[in-house]
């Protein structure tokens, strides 16, 4: 950029803060940040952004401007601590770069920084800390059983190397729990002090003392997760459960008046790893649940990559019958009906349902 | 041209359709009327791993093969009819009346059937 265009920048810019104090509106704090990202002054644009959402919270544009300048303040961040790694090395700048990486969802940068923080420190447990944290996130929210079992060997790991590393054995303790391994669970809880609980951990604590162990082979339990598409035990905290609540309630409703409907056999309403079952459905591991899971991942798929946008809704017929399925991102409501079903109308409750629990969830703001 | 692209071209001519294609299972396109718009190769890719993936997950939950799968996204309908060996794709776009096309779709997938059985 020359000298002209810069003054030019420059002058635009101090209208812009003279405009968003006269009149301020989404759009002046969106040009306003435009104008900082195109001097690379990401902090500024991100400080544009958080002022103006302060006045407008519910602002798409703005919002997606935060997103864009945090990424742009983050890299910059990045930038810097590699190159102060690269001169002088330390746990603390690897940990510092880890947090930013795992705080911007950049797995695959965070999975090499980590393998290149523990060749340099082979004796640190905070690779493995990270690294398990990072490979946990991704089962829970696809549990595959793969990205668990990485986890188990991490958090082992890193336990192995400080026996006193409390954040990794409660996190192991809690996906033992939560894949059924009840037992395992409370013996790692259990080598845990319980002076300066938090409410989360007394909470585990709690639900693993209650639970029924369903084994104590971590890796068949992780991969039966997997294959059923449920985990045995709910998400343990209780801000998750008590914020599902209300909303379920709602669907439940919904989905029991269409497991009513004529024709209809088998209905369900699934949000990432949890599934609400009516109808002729003994339980979660029904493999109707198992069957629109796939499908409706395999219709996301075949839409993104046509380029046709984000799959919505899918009707399949055999001679099973007629399979509905309604779907947004994650949130998914599929019925099994007979041929002769109101396929239009059952396909329009579904889409309420979808739709409401999105509401619900406060995504569709 | 053969009865199959001579089905296809004539379903090419229902309103809403943009393409059209017949493609094993496996992904080898028999013959196709796609526009412009459409890749040969990546709608037949696209097509038969939709078309596998299906059928894979009905037989694991006792459901057998599906005869027709109807996918609505955001931008465009798909169509898929079962023919035997082989799946008839139809793409359509976002406002395509599918009540409007079904007798032609239908009596197009039941032709290629029995083209199917015959060649």
């Amino acid at each position: 950029m020359n000298l002209i265009q810069r003054l030019k920048i420059w002058k635009e810019l101090r209208r812009l803060e003279a405009r968003v104090r006269e009149e301020p509106s989404p759009s002046t704090f969106v040009d306003l940040g435009q104008v900082f990202l195109n001097l690379d002054m990401q902090e500024r644009a991100l400080q544009a952004a958080e002022d103006g959402l302060l006045l407008f919270p519910d602002s798409a544009e703005l919002k997606k401007l935060r997103t864009v300048a945090r990424r742009g303040v983050d890299r910059a961040r990045t930038d810097e601590l590699r190159a102060r790694i690269e001169k002088n090395p330390s746990n603390r700048l690897y940990g510092e770069l880890v947090a930013i990486l795992a705080e911007s969802g950049d797995a695959g940068s965070l999975h090499a920084t980590c393998e290149e923080w523990s060749v340099r420190f082979p004796h640190d447990a905070g690779p493995f800390l990270w690294l398990g944290q990072s490979c946990l996130q991704s089962f829970y929210r696809s549990l595959a059983s793969r990205d668990g079992i990485e986890a188990v060997a991490a958090l082992e790991r890193a336990i192995g190397l400080e026996p006193k590393q409390v954040r990794a054995r409660v996190l192991l303790a809690e996906l033992f729990y939560r894949v059924g391994a009840t037992q395992r669970a409370r013996t790692l809880l259990d080598a845990v002090p319980s002076e300066g609980d938090d409410s989360e951990l007394q909470n585990l604590r709690r639900q693993v003392a209650a639970a029924r162990s369903l084994g104590s082979d971590v890796e068949e339990l992780l991969r039966s997760a997997e294959e059923n598409g449920l985990l045995p035990n709910a998400p343990p905290t209780a801000a998750v459960a008590s914020r599902g609540d209300d909303g379920i309630a709602a669907i439940r409703d919904s989905l029991a008046a269409i497991a009513e409907m004529e024709g209809v056999e088998k209905a369900a309403y699934i949000r990432g790893t949890r599934a609400l079952v009516k109808g002729d459905i003994k339980d979660g591991k029904d493999p109707f649940l198992r069957t629109v899971r796939v499908v409706a991942k395999a219709g996301h798929r075949y839409s993104r990559r046509l380029d046709v946008g984000s799959f919505k809704r899918g009707v399949i017929q055999g001679p099973f019958g007629v399979l509905c399925i309604c779907c947004y991102g994650e949130v998914l409501a599929a019925v099994q009906c007979t041929t002769d079903a109101p396929t239009d109308r059952i396909l329009a409750e579904l889409q309420e349902v979808v739709a409401s629990s999105l509401y619900a969830m406060g995504v569709s703001q | 041209m053969n009865p199959i692209q001579e089905t296809l071209e004539d379903l090419r001519h229902v309103s809403g359709v943009k393409g059209c294609m017949v493609v094993t299972h496996d992904g080898l396109v028999v013959a196709d009327s796609l526009g412009p718009r459409y890749r040969q190769d990546i709608v037949a890719g696209l097509s038969s791993y939709l078309a596998m993936t299906t059928n894979r997950a009905l037989a694991e939950g006792g459901l057998g093969k599906f005869d027709s799968f109807v996918l609505h996204a955001a931008h465009g309908k798909s169509v898929f009819h079962d023919i035997g060996e082989a799946v008839l794709v139809v793409l359509m776009d976002q406002f395509a009346d599918l009540e409007q096309g079904r007798h032609e779709l239908q009596s197009a997938a039941q032709r290629l059937r029995r083209s199917a059985r015959l060649g």
